[in-house]
């Protein structure tokens, strides 16, 4: 599989805007160096990976309105007994962190296959059973973790080489031989046209089950970040409801298509960096960050907007 | 004639649920068979309903409105803060206001092909911003709501019908001989089922989106005002924690997502289904954990249930 020419320059687009945004914020600090760049990499981390994980459910044809509640259980579950352990019980928990993540999705895949109900019921009911679940076992903010396995995302200096790694090696490790893998292929397959993808041969509700498995993997990776990175966990569904919202607008600033089977991990990933500009640098002005909502909003749909009409070129149905 | 089997067979297992529920919340709680306690329950559900019917007119066009609840919460504080320059007035202006954002959305989605998710996650998004701006600039002031609203969307009638209650039956009313009734109701269910081919029987789909979208904006803000008027004052998070429960009241209530198939007295009976259940939930005193738990597990069952029985993918 190539990547397709629209993808290459939606992306090569979403990069030229992250690099003018970040000149612009760059300007309004003093310095720039390796520590700025680290600050900004570990305030994007959670939602970068939050929003690859419903970047490949979206492309998989689904939907996951449960993400962010995924993220933020993991993040309880990792924070909440990761007080005062030592690195190799916090290396434990957060792989207990992630098989639980992973179970999660699998089974979200299974019932969304199974009770032929839409993704969209589904996740939003599961939402709200995985919010509960969060607050059942912590119900308010608190936690923490081991100093050296924070480290592990937020190096042990002022370096920004560990975030970066934290960003980047999810993708080469996982998607990237995914992507090429057979499950990979059926996850677009199923996503651009589920009839076609059964006829060809694909299992479709094991694709599906591997589909959101693989998202909740991601989800669990960015629980496991937010453990990391702030030593804390709360359990709220304000928090888990605008990941969710923010992982969406990543995604499909990202060029990755609602209607499925279009885009891939890279567009999303700097998609945020680019949410997270826009509060950063009004802030920088002394401007409300409430209106970074409005431009967000105007942002995300000016995109769907342009890409709609890109893409519906000949097409008359009106 | 298969189909309408069908129907009629979901339509008893939905006043099933509801009988079961019903009673068992009385076996819980002996207080929930009074008339004063299943006022209070008719009164608190008569938001969700209205608030669901929006909803509902959406979702079988095939779109889905997740704005609902922001446009509520704005057509609520634009009343409770303007009605100091009469109250007539300040109706006017949230109405104006539901007209616009519905009238926007319809356009991004009918004319210009936005996805529905998207086009009304980020118009929530954008009117969160709106507000949280216009709290402390524009729309500065009491947002207490005026006397003769707290009254339509509480006051008692007679033992259990309650001014909010007769509201609700008279939306419920307007919306089902819409649905069912005219014209309009028929290109709604018609542009849910097969937008193209509904385009090609030479009707206008955007139109037909816009009134929807806009009708369903003015039922959000009668919800919202309702909401505003039953909590005394409007907080900018008036509504938020209903617009999931006005997702759940029309999907249990069989109304599929795909648009086309559903109504809204399915709708209604969602919304008591709903209501009775978080009515057992306050009596149990259960956790707020426990509360978000059942509530997911129920509306997931429920869904699933329905859709077994029904045959449909909702």
């Amino acid at each position: 599989m190539k990547i397709s020419a629209r993808e290459q320059s939606w992306n090569l687009s979403i990069f030229m805007l992250v690099i003018g945004l970040g000149i612009w914020q760059a300007q309004q600090l003093p310095a720039f160096g390796s520590y700025e760049l680290r600050t900004i990499l570990l305030g994007i981390i959670p939602l970068a990976l939050l929003a690859m994980g419903q970047s490949i459910i979206i492309i998989g044809g689904g939907i996951n309105l449960a993400i962010g509640a995924e993220a933020v259980l993991i993040n309880i579950l990792t924070a909440k007994y990761g007080e005062g352990v030592s690195f190799t019980k916090a290396l434990v928990l957060a792989l207990t962190g992630l098989i639980v993540a992973i179970a999660i999705g699998a089974l979200t895949g299974w019932i969304i296959s199974t009770s032929k109900i839409a993704d969209i019921v589904v996740t939003l009911a599961t939402s709200f059973v995985l919010v509960g679940l969060a607050l059942f076992i912590q119900s308010g903010p608190g936690g923490s973790t081991n100093k050296e396995f924070s480290e592990l995302f937020t190096g042990p200096g002022q370096n920004f080489l560990a975030p970066l790694l934290v960003l980047v090696l999810p993708l080469i490790l996982i998607w990237w031989p995914l992507y090429r893998s057979h499950s990979g292929i059926s996850f677009y397959a199923i996503g651009s046209n589920k009839e076609a993808a059964f006829l060809s041969g694909v299992n479709v509700s094991r694709a599906r089950i591997k589909l959101y498995a693989t998202g909740g993997l991601f989800a669990g990776l960015s629980g496991i970040a937010m453990t990391g990175i702030t030593l804390s966990a709360s359990p709220f569904a304000s928090i888990s409801n605008a990941a969710t919202l923010n992982s969406v607008a990543a995604a499909v600033l990202g060029g990755v298509s609602l209607a499925g089977g279009v885009g891939g991990l890279v567009g999303p990933a700097l998609a945020t960096l680019v949410l997270y500009y826009i509060p950063t640098i009004l802030l920088g002005y002394g401007i409300d960050p409430a209106y970074s909502q409005i431009i967000q909003g105007v942002l995300t749909v000016v995109v769907v907007l342009i890409g709609g009409l890109l893409r519906r070129k000949g097409s008359s149905v009106r | 004639m298969k189909t309408k089997i069908k129907v009629s067979r979901s339509t008893l297992g939905l006043w099933i649920i509801l009988i079961v529920a019903f009673v068992v919340t009385g076996i819980v709680d002996s207080y929930f068979f009074t008339i004063p306690s299943l006022g209070i329950t008719l009164q608190l559900a008569a938001p969700l309903g209205i608030l669901a019917a929006a909803q509902t007119v959406v979702m079988l066009t095939g779109g889905i409105d997740l704005s609902l609840a922001m446009i509520a919460t704005g057509a609520a504080y634009i009343v409770s803060v303007k009605s100091e320059s009469g109250l007539l007035n300040s109706l006017l202006l949230a109405l104006a206001f539901c007209i616009i954002v519905g009238g926007i959305n319809a356009i991004a989605i009918g004319i210009f092909g936005v996805n529905p998710l998207i086009m009304t996650l980020s118009m929530s998004a954008i009117l969160i911003g709106v507000f949280t701006v216009g709290v402390s600039t524009f729309l500065r002031g009491s947002s207490r709501m005026p006397e003769i609203l707290i009254t339509m969307s509480s006051g008692l009638i007679l033992d259990p019908i309650t001014w909010p209650l007769l509201v609700w039956a008279i939306v419920s009313i307007l919306v089902l001989f819409t649905l069912h009734r005219t014209g309009f109701g028929r290109l709604v269910y018609a542009i849910g089922d097969n937008a193209h081919a509904t385009r090609l029987a030479g009707v206008k789909v955007w139109q037909v989106q816009l009134a929807t979208y806009i009708s369903a904006a003015v039922l959000a803000g009668i919800a919202g005002i309702m909401l505003g008027g039953q909590s005394g004052a409007v907080a900018i998070s008036l509504a938020n924690s209903y617009l999931l429960p006005s997702v759940a009241a029309v999907v249990i209530g069989g109304t599929s997502i795909m648009g086309g198939i559903g109504g809204y007295s399915g709708t209604i009976m969602g919304t008591l289904i709903l209501s009775v259940l978080s009515y057992l939930l306050a009596v149990l005193n259960s956790s707020e954990a426990l509360k978000q738990l059942i509530y997911g597990l129920i509306v997931l069952v429920l869904a699933w249930i329905y859709s077994s029985i029904s045959g449909q993918k909702s």
